[in-house]
């Protein structure tokens, strides 16, 4: 028993190590997750917190539904425990801004500041300053390199990526019976999150799916150019059953080669929900699923993580919250788990 | 609104616009964010350190609109002179991490500059084109990842240290405000980039070197680039693509809200100075009002076109 233990431990570093094969969604320096639900604030301290009349500051890295979802969940949940959110910000992924915010929501003293730090590296010294003023902060998905738990931060809380990636290969391998040729649209930039997730997907289509087969790679830093992508890759696969793409955004983009070829047989899978997305798949046309995170719960955990560091208690340090899979079946639902409220009327009606 | 611009016209208020908003702005944020650290020595330092790499793209953009012409490249340029400098200094000392920022952001300048002055390209699409030309260079030059910068001296001199208590960004500022104030005001430069933007022809008649004059202003604008790019670097103590790239329009209005004209003849580097000062007050107001991110893009986004519609009101006319 014990040997099996030790075999299995080493065989998860070294796939943690090899770094395209993991499992299973492990924290930005190999931490092991906790799930998101496993993070909460006793009802017993709720009173304690309300006497503290703490504030609380979002400092993001970008505006999205997604982030809207994740500010929706901590601003409830902090509701919850007489916590304020007096400032939010968004960087627009430039690293140079993020700094200069976090300085300025700084200077209304919060108790709380949770954050997506936009790159390990440069987001180091920008988040300094905050830690040196004790605030509990939480990180989104994201940890500034050579930031420790507990030192210099509450939690990392972030989506299940190797689930998402996962999910969408199932969800696409369901609706393809199993087998085809499926190109593989990659966020080609490093970026753990998108990293994670795609890579999760390629893993699991070639360990779990033998009939289906990635014919086709491409990388894309740019959403506005997933068309020209597309293109260029149906061009050369004409054949494809399927194809993945990194997120949303581009996957619109390849929607639309789909459609300018003509193509209703090459199925989507994508990850992060979205209207034109969703619309074509309640549809029936191209887009077979959309594998979403539970963004909301996102929030929420984040905010409980920030709330127990005030009270002295510690946190996991990498809280994953779960992936859903939304199809044309489970729209509303999907909406309602993900981002906390209803799929928009052109999905339902 | 018709009458106040009438009125604005008639006592020339674009000349103070920047001034008189700059003051506006601050006593409304000072009297209803007063308790909410506005006021604080940290918050007002902040505002000036944050713009120092704005201000100083401001400056190298007067130059150029001031002779007529336009850089939309600079944005690139800052990058690809952190990631030089950055990438330098991981092998080797200050001097030439230095040397490598400022040098790629003149070679970057002289380059816009000669297929503007000398082949007579326009600028706004040489520009346009080299901003895209260059942002790509900063993606591939290290793949898309963030260098760290551990240099001590350079983070010091570029980013986190000061001189006798006074922040070395805002010494900086205050060096590139002084010297470009002086160059734009009392050499002969400055003069020509005046004439040159003011009538290129009427220039050229009377024996400046108008594209000399051209090609100087762009190396200029690409030197302080390179320059914002070094206090970029040093105050994340990384350079990364992205650096420099969202600063394009924020420069801009600056510089036009400051009093220089969009098209030539008529430049202000304190007006830049203080232009740049109210875009970083103003985002530091809206975030600290509490107000959400899409709230304060269009708080903001009015405020700017009121200002600019004032400042250009004079220039159109």
């Amino acid at each position: 028993m014990h040997l099996i233990t030790k075999t299995a431990f080493a065989a998860a570093v070294s796939l943690a190590l090899t770094g395209t094969s993991w499992a299973q969604t492990i924290g930005p320096s190999g931490e092991t997750a906790t799930p998101s639900a496993e993070v909460v604030v006793a009802d017993s301290d709720i009173a304690t917190l309300k006497a503290g009349n703490h504030t609380a500051a979002l400092v993001w890295h970008d505006q999205s539904d997604f982030v809207s979802a994740v500010s929706a969940g901590a601003t409830d949940e902090f509701a919850r425990f007489g916590i304020e959110v007096v400032a939010t910000t968004n960087a627009a992924f430039d690293t140079a801004k993020q700094r200069s915010d976090i300085e300025t929501v700084l200077a209304k003293e919060p108790s709380i500041v949770l954050a997506l730090p936009l790159d390990p590296v440069a987001s180091a010294a920008a988040f300094k300053e905050a830690t040196e003023t004790g605030v509990q902060l939480v990180f989104l998905s994201n940890v500034p390199a050579g930031y420790e738990h507990g030192t210099h931060y509450a939690s990392i809380v972030t989506d299940d990526l190797f689930q998402m990636g996962k999910q969408a290969a199932d969800a696409l391998a369901a609706d393809l019976g199993g087998k085809g040729k499926v190109g593989w649209i990659f966020h080609d930039a490093t970026y753990y999150v998108t990293n994670q997730r795609d890579n999760a997907f390629k893993t699991t289509i070639e360990n779990d799916y033998p009939e289906m087969e990635i014919v086709a790679t491409a990388g894309i830093s740019d959403p506005a150019r997933a068309e020209e992508i597309a293109n260029a890759m149906l061009l050369k696969h004409p054949d494809l059953a399927g194809v993945y793409v990194t997120w949303a955004g581009p996957a619109e983009g390849v929607l639309s080669a789909l459609r300018s070829n003509g193509n209703k047989s090459t199925k989507i899978v994508t990850l992060d929900l979205s209207e034109p997305i969703a619309l074509d798949m309640v549809r029936g046309g191209n887009v077979s699923a959309i594998v979403a995170d539970e963004a909301y719960e996102l929030g929420r955990a984040m905010a409980a993580s920030a709330a127990r560091g005030l009270l002295g208690q510690d946190s996991p340090a990498f809280v994953v919250a779960p992936a859903i899979t939304v199809n044309a079946d489970n729209v509303q639902e999907g909406w309602q788990t993900s981002l906390h409220r209803d799929a928009p009327k052109s999905l339902t009606q | 609104m018709q009458q106040l611009l009438e009125l604005s016209r008639r006592i020339n208020l674009s000349q103070y616009v920047v001034y008189i908003g700059f003051l506006l702005i601050f006593l409304f944020f000072a009297i209803t964010l007063g308790d909410d650290g506005f006021l604080t020595q940290r918050n007002l330092t902040n505002i000036i350190l944050q713009t120092a790499p704005t201000t100083i793209m401001a400056i190298g953009l007067v130059f150029v609109l001031a002779a007529g012409e336009i850089d939309l490249s600079f944005g690139s340029i800052v990058a690809v002179a952190a990631l030089s400098s950055a990438v330098i200094l991981g092998e080797y000392p200050l001097f030439y991490g230095v040397l490598a920022g400022l040098g790629v952001g003149i070679a970057i300048g002289f380059f816009n500059g000669v297929l503007v002055a000398y082949l007579r390209l326009p600028s706004f699409l040489v520009t346009l084109a080299t901003m895209g030309l260059f942002a790509g260079i900063a993606r591939s030059m290290t793949n898309l990842r963030s260098v760290p910068v551990i240099n001590e001296s350079f983070v010091g001199f570029f980013g986190s240290g000061s001189l006798f208590g006074v922040p070395s960004l805002l010494l900086w500022t205050l060096g590139a405000v002084a010297v470009g104030h002086f160059v734009f005001r009392e050499t002969k430069l400055g003069a020509h980039v005046l004439a040159t933007g003011d009538n290129p022809r009427a220039a050229q008649v009377s024996g400046i070197k108008v594209p000399r004059v051209r090609l100087m202003v762009m190396m200029i604008c690409g030197g302080l680039a390179g320059l914002a790019g070094l206090l970029y670097a040093g105050r994340l103590q990384a350079a990364r693509y992205t650096l420099g790239e969202s600063d394009l329009m924020t420069v801009i209005a600056a510089v036009i809200i400051g009093g220089t004209a969009l098209n030539g003849g008529k430049g202000t580097i304190i007006g830049a100075l203080v232009g740049s000062l109210m875009m970083g007050m103003l985002n530091n107001g809206l975030i600290l009002m509490g107000l959400s991110v899409s709230d304060q893009m269009i708080v903001r986004g009015v405020i700017i076109l009121i200002a600019v519609a004032i400042s250009l009101r004079d220039v159109n006319r």
